[in-house]
């Protein structure tokens, strides 16, 4: 049994922790707004300045760090890209290093120059079109068609997208080609100027509401799609992105720690600075429970989260693991922000600091109890099955 | 087809423990620990054969092989059907199912038992979900996935 990150990974990672702290960080007066009324909030950074940090990631090389090799990236491992969104999740700037959709990773050569590398060099913005307005998590029954007409397809529905928006885009629709059966979803990719495809919505906000995601709908309206843009294989849609797909479930565990970890870093300095009837509340023991409880929450979850990684790396399978990094990081991510609560003697959503942004998008993109019961389910099903924990 | 005084497992058991934990077709030595050919199936020739252990070169354990039917291309390889086929072809890929040993005539009946007894049980669970994994989609992974992108 070794515990040890190997070198050249601890090297990537302490490049990570340098240009998260050096970089990221000194920016997130900026996201977070100087103005008293928080009037100046802003949900990502000025174009500009973002693409400064861009050329800084892609100098240092890391840029694409989680795509695989052959598609342009520098196929980091499942544990390489853990430490990389730790350390990422330890700002509440939107930045990542070229994170690309595992869907897209399917692209065949010619779909790759055209949409997987615009996507990868910042050139284009792809909306993943697969929730249908109105019915949130209800795949099985989704409405838009696409139906063979000659030598293409021809699609309609409706769709809503949570991706970032942008001025270039394409979209990533799923749609049935069979209705009624999921087994018959096919993936289209569906460009900007093709006719009756329209957007609405997704405009950037400021000011408080920056911080409520404001869905992109899509509206497609007998768009015709050649064959060569169908992602994957027709009728498959669900299967692709096989490879990486459970594996980003421990990725996204690796970005709970890092939430939790700059919480708990937050929550010291609070506990060391604030003094209540004459003493540091540090000096408390019910802020040093809190502390302690944080810091062994951190750690059990990061040593699930780095196994499960490990053990991806390795080739096994890890749909079992992976659910219950997704069960525990979203409770621990629960329980932590709640005892940072204690600390702050206040609800984490004060708004103006790093904390309430921190805390708000991390228990809005995990605070889904029925992903967790499914969750569950993954692992009963595997005890009852007689797979040894 | 094996002689009639089968070899008795009790006294291989952790060596044949040994080659069904390895990752690797385990019907080849699995028919070394065998008794051998037996005099009763053999055509009546001048060279005694009773008790001889090669591969019958039967083609059973390739055709029976869960790998080789998902990746059929591997069976172009090569046009022999021994176990020493199977093994170059399948190698560490092996799903450890044990098949092959039960459809090989080499094999003895007592080391077929000792693996459907003992083994098979532990084998089919992680079978079992290996195969779940492939067939069916989770969906909810997309449902993060597009929750969760930036």
């Amino acid at each position: 049994m070794d515990f040890e990150i190997p070198e050249e990974l601890k090297m990537m990672q302490s490049l990570v922790r340098d240009f998260v702290n050096d970089q990221l960080k000194p920016l997130e007066r900026d996201i977070l707004g100087r103005a008293a009324d928080l009037s100046d909030t802003q949900m990502f950074l000025p174009e500009e300045t973002e693409e400064k940090i861009v050329e800084m990631a892609q100098e240092v090389g890391l840029w694409g760090a989680g795509a695989p090799e052959e598609l342009g990236g520098a196929g980091l491992g499942t544990l390489g890209s853990c430490l990389i969104e730790e350390e990422l999740a330890q700002t509440i700037i939107p930045f990542n290093f070229g994170d690309v959709t595992p869907i897209l990773f399917d692209c065949n050569t010619e779909q790759r120059e055209n949409y997987f590398l615009p996507v990868l060099n910042r050139q284009k913005c792809a909306y993943l079109a697969l929730i249908e307005p109105g019915k949130e998590a209800e795949l099985a029954t989704m409405e838009t068609r696409a139906e063979k007409i000659n030598e293409h397809y021809v699609l309609n529905g409706k769709k809503v997208s949570f991706s970032r928006a942008g001025n270039n885009y394409f979209a990533v629709v799923f749609a049935t080609t069979e209705k009624g059966d999921r087994d018959k979803v096919t993936c289209f990719l569906v460009d900007k100027d093709t006719p009756g495809f329209s957007v609405s919505g997704g405009e950037e906000r400021k000011g408080w509401q920056a911080q409520v995601r404001q869905p992109t709908t899509l509206a497609f309206d007998h768009c015709q799609i050649p064959l060569e843009n169908i992602l994957g294989e027709e009728g498959k849609a669900f299967h692709l992105g096989k490879r990486w797909l459970p594996s980003r479930r421990v990725i996204r565990g690796a970005r709970c720690v890092g939430v939790a970890q700059r919480l708990l870093e937050e929550a010291t300095t609070q506990a060391q600075s604030w003094q209540s009837f004459g003493q540091f509340i540090s000096q408390r023991t019910s802020i040093e429970a809190a502390l302690a409880d944080i810091a062994t929450f951190i750690h059990a979850c990061r040593l699930m989260v780095y196994e499960a990684a490990w053990k991806a790396d390795k080739g096994e399978p890890i749909r079992h693991e992976a659910a219950m990094v997704k069960l525990f990081a979203t409770q621990m991510i629960h329980t932590v922000s709640d005892r940072v609560a204690h600390i702050y003697n206040g609800p984490p959503y004060i708004s103006g600091l790093p904390m309430e942004r921190l805390c708000r998008s991390v228990l809005a993109a995990s605070a889904t109890e029925l992903t967790l019961e499914l969750q569950r389910s993954i692992i009963a099903k595997d005890i009852l099955k007689g797979v040894k924990v | 087809m094996p002689l009639r005084n089968q070899q008795d497992v009790k006294e291989v058991e952790s060596i044949l423990n040994e080659i069904l934990n390895t990752h690797n077709p385990p019907v080849g030595r699995c028919r070394l620990l065998s008794s051998g050919f037996s005099p009763s199936h053999a055509l009546n020739i001048v060279e005694d054969i009773s008790g001889h252990k090669e591969c019958l070169s039967c083609g059973n354990c390739i055709d029976i092989c869960p790998f080789l039917f998902r990746e059929p291309a591997r069976r172009e390889k090569t046009e022999q059907r021994t176990s020493m086929a199977l093994e170059s072809i399948v190698g560490e890929d092996c799903d450890q199912c044990g098949a092959c040993i039960l459809v090989c005539p080499q094999v003895d009946t007592t080391i077929k038992n000792y693996v459907v007894n003992r083994r098979m049980v532990e084998v089919m669970s992680r079978l079992e979900q290996r195969i779940g994994d492939e067939d069916e989609p989770d969906l909810d992974l997309f449902l993060e996935e597009v929750a969760n992108t930036a």
